[in-house]
């Protein structure tokens, strides 16, 4: 309890979660607050935030309602981030774990296909992905997802190899506990701290990966999403510049709160990654991106 | 190109006759050819060819015509033949011919590097210099006011996304304010010489860098920042403290040694992102680099352009990554002798 | 500067010819012409040769076409979207290669705005009675960029090595060039073993290029390094290609022309960015952008300034239109009535309006109102009718299930930009009202080119052509079942065969008189438009923005293929 108060005590955790509730909440609230199609063109184009009523963020240049679209766009975003996030994690630990536990030539196999991985441009590879299986948004996660996981590998395999050298394994070799066991139940529970921070940030990286594969004209058309908004206002950048600043705001927005509250997760869990230094793992580790 | 720089990192290699650099070489070129085959296959993957597109792109075609354009440019074949034939071209250090472009793939590469690399070279360097320096300066009073104050800026910088960080940038300074202009590498309009010339390209180049900049400064900021504060606490800082050294020559000469560190290794880790995000930057400025025709290539599924990029990028990560292993050694005695 | 007239044609072969004229007149003068057979009496300036027919939009005069006081000197600079991916113009006859081009390269002859062929590299023309034995004149001032002169061994080497084995239109039009003669170093003869009427459309330098003999006999063609550093007749030599930044022209001095071309030199600047473009154009950095440089909304601002000129003129030779393509292989869209539905669900006013900015007009049918000589609006229309929609749906067995939804349906839109991949949108959102569960797919172009005409794995595609100066280049190959091709673009996606069309189409490849041919194009577009197998939405109203002292830009069938040696700044 004391320590939910200390965390919620700094202010980044604060504004962090602050920030994270007004996305969720938006997302929530989007098919009660605007039924219907965001994509219906339903005003005259082009009208500035406040300049017609009811539309209190304006219209993009097919008559869309901005706010309709950003509250829409806040699902696709959380839905992308989420989902992406999930992948990463169950593949990146899987691979990281096993190769970090087993070593060996296990170890080399693995590391050497997340070599692969990291030598092909992320975003890049993402495209060549969506290219090949058509964007939607399933595509778009499978593609996310498959280059997100290499960093989390990374970190699973280090703390594993530290973790494997410890007291607490040996005894439970020493009574019998098998490979499946030591890798889930009891190594794994002490490795995922440094992966619970890095979790809000891969969220981060996905929300904003998705932003620009849709900014680029590779997203899912059916839905609308903040990167397709900035995309279609383009267009419009000399004369109504708000269709880029409103939807771009919002993407800032959501991640500057996701990495706020990944600051603050490490910085409460800071005491005990003090104590397992080593094996070079950087302090910071940041999910690489773009 | 390709020969030269082989050759030169043979020597190199030879000089410091380290087994670790050795067996890195090794590494390369597995590598290099573990990633030529794989990608080479994924691409191939992609649905269409080459010769969809310039059909498609020539309006009024026949069946024979796209029957020849396939013989000729070899797409008949499976699969596999493309590959050993490609494979077998590569060792020869030839990386073979797009023939959307109409040129080597090679001449197309080194036309277009150049471009890239003094962007994304420009932005890098500045962005380390810069945000160690605010890393630096924060830790000196974690939770201060200065530090609040960069961290937050920093954390900003680092959420935008880039694409729209150009937009809004060229929103306020190239539409508003008229101060920079909004694309391209360098003015057409007029004919610059001389100084003039580096005036002009570097007007044009403040923009996409400043992009760059203001993502990655918050990238090297946080992480020094956080570097240098663990570091400051460790034993061998309060050994210099104690025997009367001044703090800022403690700082700079003791732990910011230290400190770079995980600033060297996040370098490594970024070089593969260095052609992903030069994408978005080069695609919303016009800036003729290599991210620009990456994409091209994947929309006109110029395979031979691709794997050739491809392979570019691996090089340079790994030799990349080496130099950071040599850096390291360089910087910090204790990983020398480590595997 | 007057260009010399061709010798008058005898009366026979100029009906063939000139008076079916495919390449557009007003419906006036056609009706003149067919009293005044062979009196060869030309155009008199463009004279409106086409109708406002949809909304006023902000466009702009440019100055009159003149030659009076051109001056030399002046830099152009255009801008220029996609970047030609090669100069290869022979090989890909994408627009924007023969835009810059056509600057390099010139042809036998040209096109001027009422779309009739004025001398070019050939001088004079006759054509035997028969219409089999096509002899040209050729200049004997021309000479190729690199000094050597040209002549007519360079026309037969073009012709047997580049138009019948290489150039994609030039092959379909010219399958009946069998000989190819050069009596002498300045004539040339084509023997064709069949009439073909749409032969004297693609004469131009895009539609049958000219190469230089000395530079690629006994090459690879298509791999010619002379390919990206280009060496023609045209009133520009290339200079430079500066790879994603720009290509240079540089003013040809010897060119065949006395004292032209006028402009010093030609800049093609690659501004892939559209509000980059807009404001090329807006600050003077550019004078030139050809077809629909900017957007809609930028146009209509542009038009407004004092030293632009936004105007539709100079394109009558690129009459083009729009329209969703059923897969007709498909048991839902094998049903009229769905298809109905689809073409009284669609806006189609409001779609030209919000998507195209004004800057289109609604179509009646597969041939465009442009091309007066063969259209004919007496055809089945399908107004906008929602409800009407909704009843043809449950009348086709498709009524509203549970959910609200009837069927799904998948439409690939044609991704060639935003403006098409708005107007799926539009599509979208017209089907899902009267109940159609639309899904978008998004693909990108050579996914889009593999699925829609090598796997035919589509419900519902949107697509666009170029009607052409005859409906037999540019409209036939949707319609003829004998045109579809599994993997060639283009032709006939849908699977539609219709033994009726097919006689119709059939009848008019080989009618020799005009009158009968033109009423068979008209029974065309009434069974089109009675079939549906081509749900023909609007017709292009392209536009060019260009600085207002830049003159005769628009002396010519079609921007992208004029040759700009009669451009000039009038500073005055």
């Amino acid at each position: 309890m004391k320590k939910i108060l200390h965390f919620f005590g700094q202010p980044s955790a604060f504004f962090g979660v602050l920030l994270l509730v007004l996305a969720v909440g938006a997302a929530l609230s989007a098919n009660w607050l605007f039924p219907g199609d965001p994509l219906d063109m339903v005003a005259a184009p082009y009208q500035w935030p406040g300049a017609t009523s009811g539309f209190p963020l304006g219209t993009d240049l097919m008559g869309r309602d901005l706010l309709a679209g950003l509250f829409h766009g806040a699902r696709v975003s959380l839905y992308v981030g989420g989902s992406v996030a999930v992948i990463a994690l169950v593949l990146g630990i899987l691979i990281g774990g096993i190769a970090g536990y087993f070593g060996g030539l296990i170890d080399q196999l693995l590391m050497a296909i997340t070599e692969f991985f990291q030598t092909v441009p992320p975003f890049l590879l993402a495209i060549i992905l969506v290219a090949i299986l058509t964007p939607s948004l399933t595509t778009i996660v499978f593609a996310l997802g498959v280059t997100a996981w290499p960093s989390i590998a990374r970190l699973t395999r280090g703390e594993f190899i530290v973790l494997r050298e410890r007291e607490f394994v040996s005894a439970s070799v020493a009574i019998g506990a098998s490979d499946a066991h030591l890798i889930f139940i009891e190594i794994l529970p002490n490795a995922m701290t440094p992966i619970l921070v890095s979790t809000a940030l891969l969220v981060a990286n996905a929300i904003l990966s998705e932003a620009a594969l849709s900014f680029l004209g590779l997203g899912d058309p059916n839905v609308v999403s903040w990167g397709s908004m900035v995309g279609t206002g383009r267009e419009a950048l000399r004369t109504a510049w708000y269709m880029i600043a409103v939807p771009g705001s919002a993407i800032a927005l959501t991640v500057l709160g996701l990495n706020l509250l990944s600051d603050a997760l490490h910085t409460a869990f800071n005491p005990r990654l003090r104590r397992k230094r080593g094996a070079g793992v950087a302090p910071d580790v940041q999910a690489v991106r773009l | 190109m390709l020969q030269m720089t082989s050759g030169i990192v043979g020597r190199i290699a030879g000089r410091i006759a380290g087994r670790r650099v050795r067996r890195r070489l090794i590494q390369l070129v597995l590598v290099l050819l573990g990633t030529t085959v794989l990608n080479f296959v994924l691409l191939k993957l992609m649905p269409g060819d080459l010769v969809d597109v310039i059909a498609s792109e020539s309006g009024n075609v026949s069946p024979q015509y796209v029957a020849e354009l396939r013989e000729a440019y070899g797409l008949n074949h499976s699969v596999a033949w493309q590959l050993l034939h490609y494979v077998g071209h590569a060792l020869r250090l030839d990386l073979g011919f797009s023939f959307r472009f109409g040129e080597p793939v090679a001449t197309l590469i080194f036309e277009r590097l150049p471009a890239t690399l003094v962007l994304t070279g420009t932005a890098l360097v500045i962005s380390v210099l810069l945000g160690v320096l605010l890393g630096v300066l924060a830790a000196r009073r974690p939770h201060g006011f200065v530090d609040t104050l960069l961290s937050t800026l920093a954390t900003l910088g680092y959420s935008a996304p880039m694409f729209w960080t150009a937009l809004m940038l060229i929103v306020v300074f190239g539409v508003h304010l008229e101060w920079l202009p909004i694309g391209g590498i360098v003015d057409t309009n007029i004919a610059h010489h001389g100084f003039g010339l580096l005036l002009d390209r570097l007007r044009h180049l403040v923009l996409p860098a400043a992009t760059l900049v203001l993502y990655y400064v918050a990238v090297f900021a946080r992480l020094s920042r956080a570097s240098m504060i663990e570091t400051l606490q460790e034993d061998f800082i309060r050994t210099a403290r104690a025997k009367g050294g001044r703090p800022w020559y403690v700082v700079t000469h003791h732990a910011l040694r230290h400190a770079v560190l995980p600033v060297l290794t996040m370098l490594g880790l970024q070089s593969s992102a260095l052609l992903g995000g030069s994408i978005i930057v080069e695609t919303v400025f016009g800036w003729p680099g290599l991210g620009q025709l990456s994409f091209e290539a994947i929309k006109s599924r110029d395979v031979n352009l691709l794997v050739g990029v491809l392979l570019l990028s691996a090089v340079l990560v790994v030799v990349l990554n080496l130099v950071v292993d040599l850096l390291y050694g360089l910087i910090d005695p204790r990983t020398r002798h480590r595997q | 500067m007057t260009s010399k007239r061709p010798k008058p044609l005898p009366p026979s072969t100029s009906t063939l010819l000139f008076r079916d004229d495919p390449l557009g007149a007003t419906v006036a003068d056609l009706k003149r012409r067919r009293l005044l057979k062979g009196a060869g009496a030309l155009l008199a300036g463009a004279a409106t040769p086409f109708m406002f027919t949809g909304e006023a939009w902000a466009l702009t005069e440019p100055l009159p076409i003149t030659l009076e006081g051109a001056k030399r000197g002046g830099t152009l600079t255009a801008v220029i979207h996609p970047e030609p991916p090669t100069l290869a113009f022979f090989v890909n006859s994408a627009t924007m290669i023969g835009a810059v081009a056509s600057k390099i390269f010139d042809g036998l002859v040209e096109y001027g705005p009422d779309l009739r062929p004025r001398p070019q590299l050939a001088e004079s023309w006759t054509v035997s009675p028969d219409s089999l034995t096509w002899t040209f004149k050729l200049r004997q001032n021309a000479t190729w960029h690199d000094g050597q002169p040209f002549t007519a061994a360079d026309v037969k080497f073009s012709a047997e090595e580049v138009w019948l084995k290489i150039s994609p239109a030039s092959r379909r039009v010219l399958q009946f060039l069998t000989k190819i003669d050069t009596p002498d170093a300045h004539t040339v003869v084509l023997h064709l073993s069949k009439s073909t009427p749409a032969t004297f459309g693609i004469l131009d330098s895009l539609g049958t290029p000219i190469l230089p003999k000395h530079l690629y006999e006994n090459t690879d063609i298509r791999n010619n390094p002379y390919n990206n550093k280009p060496v023609g007749t045209g009133p520009f030599v290339f200079k430079e290609w500066l790879r994603g930044d720009r290509i240079v022209l540089d003013r040809n001095d010897k060119y065949w022309a006395p004292g032209q071309p006028y402009l010093d030199r030609l800049t093609w600047k690659i501004t892939p960015d559209v509000s980059g473009r807009a404001t090329a154009l807006e600050t003077g950095a550019a004078q030139y952008g050809e077809r629909n440089p900017v957007t809609f909304a930028d146009a209509d601002r542009l038009a407004t300034l004092p030293n632009l000129v936004v105007s539709r003129e100079g394109y009558n030779g690129y009459a083009a239109w729009f329209w969703l393509e059923p897969n007709l292989r498909d048991p839902i869209l094998a049903k009229l009535e769905v298809r109905q539905a689809i073409a009284h669900a669609i806006n189609r006013d409001v779609l030209v309006k919000t998507v195209w900015g004004g800057y289109a007009v609604p179509a009646t049918g597969p041939e465009s109102s442009l091309v007066k000589a063969f259209y004919t609006p007496d055809t089945q229309q399908y107004p906008y009718d929602p409800k009407l929609a909704e009843t043809l749906l449950d009348k086709a067995g498709f009524p509203k299930q549970a959910d609200g939804w009837r069927f799904k349906l998948n439409h690939d839109f044609i991704p060639y930009g935003d403006d098409y991949r708005r107007t799926g949108e539009f599509v979208r959102q017209a089907l899902r009202r009267v109940g159609i569960d639309v899904t978008l797919r998004g693909q990108d172009l050579p996914t889009w080119i593999k699925n829609v005409f090598t796997d035919y794995n589509f419900q519902l595609i949107s697509s666009w052509g170029t009607d052409g100066l005859d409906p037999q280049i540019g409209i036939e190959q949707h319609y003829w079942s004998k045109a579809e091709a599994k993997g060639t673009p283009w032709f006939n996606a849908s699977g539609y065969t219709s033994p009726e069309m097919d006689h119709v189409i059939e009848a008019a490849q080989t009618e020799t008189d005009p009158a009968k041919r033109r009423d068979l194009y008209f029974q065309l577009q009434k069974i089109a438009q009675r079939d549906l197998s081509l749900i023909n939405l609007f017709e292009f109203r392209w536009f060019g923005v260009w600085a207002k002292n830049l003159r005769n830009v628009t002396d010519t069938a079609s921007h992208s293929r004029a040759n700009f040696a009669r451009v000039w700044f009038d500073k005055a």
